[in-house]
């Protein structure tokens, strides 16, 4: 594998797509939407509350709340108000996670399927590129963009949920291993596999329209998977997480392979036409 | 070595022949054009070159590589303008060159000079830092072409690369072509259906319909092939009325005569034989004869005698017309 190519290929390609208005609001307004508005709107009323309102509300499971003071710092002492606002914070937190398995699925709709209906791709296959080298070069360009994407929502959720609750727990939350494996391993994890799959669906459509149709199937079971595997972090252990993440390796190899023998330059330009 | 062989090259799509047992030999620093009308398999036969489709049967060698095996190092080595231009509208044009160039491994420092040397040899625009979509349609195929040949290939296959270019344009990509075939030998394939060019430009011409090969040779081979057909004009200055009889009397065989334009023009077997003794007994005759010309039968006439042209379009055939 040539990398100097891959480069040039991933240059280009992050060069067309900040050129493009659709792609530049997406990998911007969903952070916004995801990271700001959202958490904003859900968090700010509870905020207005008189804390008083939560008096002789029930408890939360004790259970579940052993749980929760092993993430978060001073939970117990967090009060009913700050409990409920930190539980609501967590559930946003799968907002975040969202960004990095939807965006790629619109930034590889782009490059890969934007390349065959705008009908530059037959120069693309007629050149040097191999299929490992294109398929490379396509997953770190949809990837990128996401990644940014992802940062951006990660670090203002961060700062708005922390300004929120720091008062009642004199804490940072997100800190935990919990919240730092998903947004760093599992995350980028799920990135990939979206635009593995993208792949898959490119050499079957023509125009970037069907792919983001047929791509809203794909992002749906991901997105069950980071709920699943929130909840199943909660209730199971950090062992369940350590093996989500091996599986998860093992889906993205497999699937790269897949890509790069279904992304045949046959079936590319075939479908075409 | 020959710069492309095929045998016994077939393509089906479902159940369509698109290319029909092709047997081609393009020998090195040749100019070669596949002649034939829409859908006759051109632009199927060059993706199978270059590897963008895989045949159903036959196979190919291209700069004697087997395109079965060596499709990565072919596409190294050769240069494809496709179809359509295939720039990036949103990417400056200079974006463009640079991106392909470095897909082809041109090293880095020799980027910026050949830019420049091309845009000199095809007179690209000026606008190098504007995007590629503000260009018009044909200056866009320029960049195409322009970027097909930016690595220097050995071999360059043309899918019509003058189909959109007003004359001048495209009398400075022939020329470009002509120059890099004898200068720097290099072989270009060109599919097109612009008989004109084809007849100037190549050293040999293919002529394929319905994916099958009709006919090959140098325009003037097969020119060759019809000589029978050649027609000669006879003009006089003045009109004789025994003009037609005469002709007649010899056994010569009229296409059409015409009294107020003053000619005759004949069907004449064995030209380089017969034509002296017309003209001398014309002479005797007390004919006035001013010109004597033979019409050769252009590759057009043979083009579309070989080409039926009962499955092209209409609106192909009325282009034909005017
Ligand atoms: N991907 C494809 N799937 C099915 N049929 C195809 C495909 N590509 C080409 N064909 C068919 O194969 C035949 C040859 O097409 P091709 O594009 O090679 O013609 P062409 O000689 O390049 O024509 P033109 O002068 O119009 O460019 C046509 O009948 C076309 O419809
Ligand atoms: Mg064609």
């Amino acid at each position: 594998m040539d990398w100097g190519r891959v480069k040039a290929l991933v240059k280009k390609d992050l060069r067309e797509m900040f050129k493009s208005k659709y792609i530049l609001s997406a990998v911007i307004g969903m952070p916004i939407l995801f990271a700001i508005l959202i958490p904003l709107s859900t968090l700010y009323p509870m905020v207005v509350i008189d804390p008083s309102e939560f008096e002789g509300e029930e408890e939360l499971p004790a259970s579940f709340s052993n749980l929760m003071s092993l993430i978060v710092p001073n939970w117990d002492d967090a009060g009913a108000q700050g409990q409920l606002l930190i539980l609501t914070a967590y559930i946003m937190y799968i907002m975040v996670l969202l960004i990095p398995i939807i965006l790629p699925a619109v930034t590889a709709s782009e490059t890969i399927v934007g390349e065959k209906e705008r009908k530059t791709m037959e120069a693309l296959l007629v050149s040097p590129l191999s299929e490992t080298e294109l398929v490379t070069g396509k997953i770190l360009s949809s990837f990128l963009p996401s990644v940014i994407g992802t940062a951006f929502a990660a670090l203002t959720y961060g700062i708005i949920t922390n300004i929120t609750i720091y008062p009642y727990i004199n804490s940072l939350l997100f800190l935990d291993v919990l919240s730092i494996v998903f947004l760093f391993v599992i995350a980028p994890l799920l990135s990939i596999l979206s635009v593995e799959l993208m792949i898959l669906i490119s050499t079957r459509v023509t125009s970037v329209r069907d792919a983001y149709q047929l791509g809203s199937l794909v992002v749906l079971p991901l997105i069950m998977i980071v709920i699943g595997l929130v909840v199943s972090y909660l209730f199971i252990s950090i062992l369940a997480l350590i093996a989500s993440v091996a599986i998860l390796l093992t889906l993205c190899a497999i699937f790269f392979k897949i890509a790069t023998n279904v992304f045949d330059r046959e079936r590319a330009i075939v479908k075409l036409v | 070595m020959l710069a492309v062989e095929t045998y016994n090259l077939t393509k089906m799509f479902h159940k369509l022949k698109a290319v029909d047992e092709l047997n081609l030999e393009i020998k090195e620093a040749e100019i070669y054009s596949l002649l034939g009308p829409n859908g006759a398999g051109k632009t199927t036969t060059v993706r199978l070159l270059t590897g963008l489709l895989r045949p159903t049967q036959g196979g190919a060698r291209v700069l004697g590589l087997d395109i079965s095996n060596d499709l990565q190092e072919i596409r190294s080595r050769v240069g494809h303008l496709t179809e359509t231009p295939a720039l990036y509208e949103r990417l400056t044009v200079r974006q463009n060159l640079d991106f392909f160039a470095k897909l082809y491994e041109v090293p880095e420092t020799e980027i910026k000079p050949r830019i420049e040397e091309i845009v000199d040899l095809f007179e690209l625009p000026e606008k190098l830092d504007e995007p590629a979509g503000t260009l018009s349609k044909g200056m866009k195929q320029k960049v195409a072409i322009a970027r097909a040949m930016f690595h220097k290939p050995e071999l360059i296959f043309l899918d019509e690369p003058t189909a959109s270019l007003s004359p001048e344009s495209a009398k400075v990509v022939r020329e470009q072509i002509v120059k890099l075939a004898k200068k720097e030998r290099r072989t270009f394939f060109i599919c097109t259906h612009n008989l004109f060019e084809a007849e100037r430009l190549s050293s040999r011409v293919g002529i394929i319909n319905h994916g099958k090969l009709v006919a090959q040779g140098s325009p003037a081979e097969l020119r060759e092939m019809r000589k029978d057909e050649t027609v000669t004009i006879f003009r006089f200055s003045t009109w004789k009325s025994n003009t037609k009889e005469f002709f007649e009397d010899k056994k010569i065989e009229i296409v059409e005569h015409n009294q107020d334009q003053k000619y005759v023009s004949a069907i004449i077997k064995d030209i380089e034989k017969q034509t002296p003794s017309i003209i001398s007994s014309l002479a005797k005759n007390n004919f006035q004869l001013v010109e004597v010309k033979h019409e050769f039968p252009t590759l057009e006439r043979i083009y579309l005698e070989l080409v039926e042209l009962e499955g092209v379009p209409r609106e192909e055939n009325n282009m034909e017309d005017s």
